[in-house]
């Protein structure tokens, strides 16, 4: 049923205007990941300020909530162009990430790592808001989530396809 | 002893040998890499911004770096050795590859890039304006792009 959904959905974005160019040149598909691993790096360092300053580690002499504004912004306009090029990659190639479960695994683990991160935003939000012993978990479990979505991303390159999967 | 006949000595090392042989080495070392040299780029692109004025100007840039530099340098260490331990895997390949030698000349120049703003751009940070500071994160931010840009290409043409 899923596999059905998905080989249909490859098959129309194959059709797109899209896939063409993508695929028109040797250099789009580099080009598109270097983007998308700048934005990477956007992100992992932003959260990594943020989840080791609500842990503590780093930039005691700021407040919170003080990094959580300069850094949010930076992670979710990273987020965005890593959805736009993620999406242009998978249009170059319609029938490879989509067909694995490392694939679906890094989406959720996203979605868990976005929701945890801006979870500190409201935690903060009353002046002098020290941070829990929870609240330290929380920022250890996004850090974490973080990475996992690196390494998924980086796995889809060597896992097998779902048996049943297009070409 | 040639580029090439290191490479080939190398490749005939055990280290080379087992880390050829395994299924989930290489993969498990490009994710570590990946994930060191994000933080090697986004430490250092945060710096550069703020010296070009681009973002945290309401931030000491003294202190912005203070915090960020250890960050720089313990994701760097990661970097450098699991870049190192991916040459190791396949010597003969990297040394023929123009986008990785040219990465190496690359990463040179960013470190004389970084020693020019310790010994000279560095003293003019507290002067608003300043041309040096500028100039050292605008030299910075293109080549660390570059470099990134030149690591993709790599996967590409080994």
């Amino acid at each position: 049923m899923i596999i059905e959904v998905l080989t249909g959905f490859a098959a129309w974005l194959g059709k797109t205007p899209l896939t063409e160019v993508v695929a028109s040149h040797f250099w789009v598909v580099p080009a598109l990941q270097t983007i998308h691993i700048l934005s990477v790096a956007a992100v992992l360092i932003s959260v990594l300020l943020i989840n080791l300053r609500v842990v503590g580690i780093v930039e005691g002499g700021q407040p919170v909530a003080v990094v959580l504004n300069r850094y949010l912004r930076p992670t979710a306009i990273a987020v965005v162009v890593l959805a736009i090029t993620g999406f242009l990659l998978i249009a170059g190639e319609p029938t490879r990430a989509i067909f694995r479960t490392i694939f679906w695994l890094k989406m959720a683990f996203i979605v868990a790592a976005v929701i945890l991160t801006w979870s500190h935003r409201p935690a903060f939000a009353v002046e002098g808001a020290q941070a829990t012993v929870a609240r330290r978990g929380i920022a250890v479990a996004a850090l974490l989530l973080w990475v996992a979505v690196v390494v998924a991303g980086r796995w889809i390159a060597y896992v097998e396809a779902w048996p049943g999967a297009p070409e | 002893m040639s580029l090439e006949d290191f490479a080939i000595r190398l490749s005939e090392t055990s280290l080379s040998i087992a880390l050829t042989d395994s299924e989930w080495a290489f993969p498990a070392l490009e994710s570590a890499h990946v994930i060191a040299l994000t933080l090697v780029f986004g430490s250092i692109a945060v710096v550069d911004l703020r010296l070009l004025g681009l973002a945290g100007r309401d931030r000491d840039a003294r202190k912005l770096i203070a915090a960020v530099l250890p960050i720089t340098w313990v994701a760097f260490a990661f970097a450098l050795t699991t870049g190192t331990l991916l040459f190791i895997a396949n010597p003969i390949s990297y040394v023929a590859n123009i986008f990785f030698l040219t990465k190496l000349g690359l990463l040179l120049l960013a470190g004389v890039n970084m020693l020019v703003f310790h010994w000279v751009s560095q003293k003019h940070l507290d002067r608003e304006g300043a041309l040096a500071p500028r100039l050292s994160g605008a030299a910075s931010l293109g080549l660390w792009v570059a470099i990134v840009a030149a690591g993709r290409w790599i996967g590409f043409t080994l």
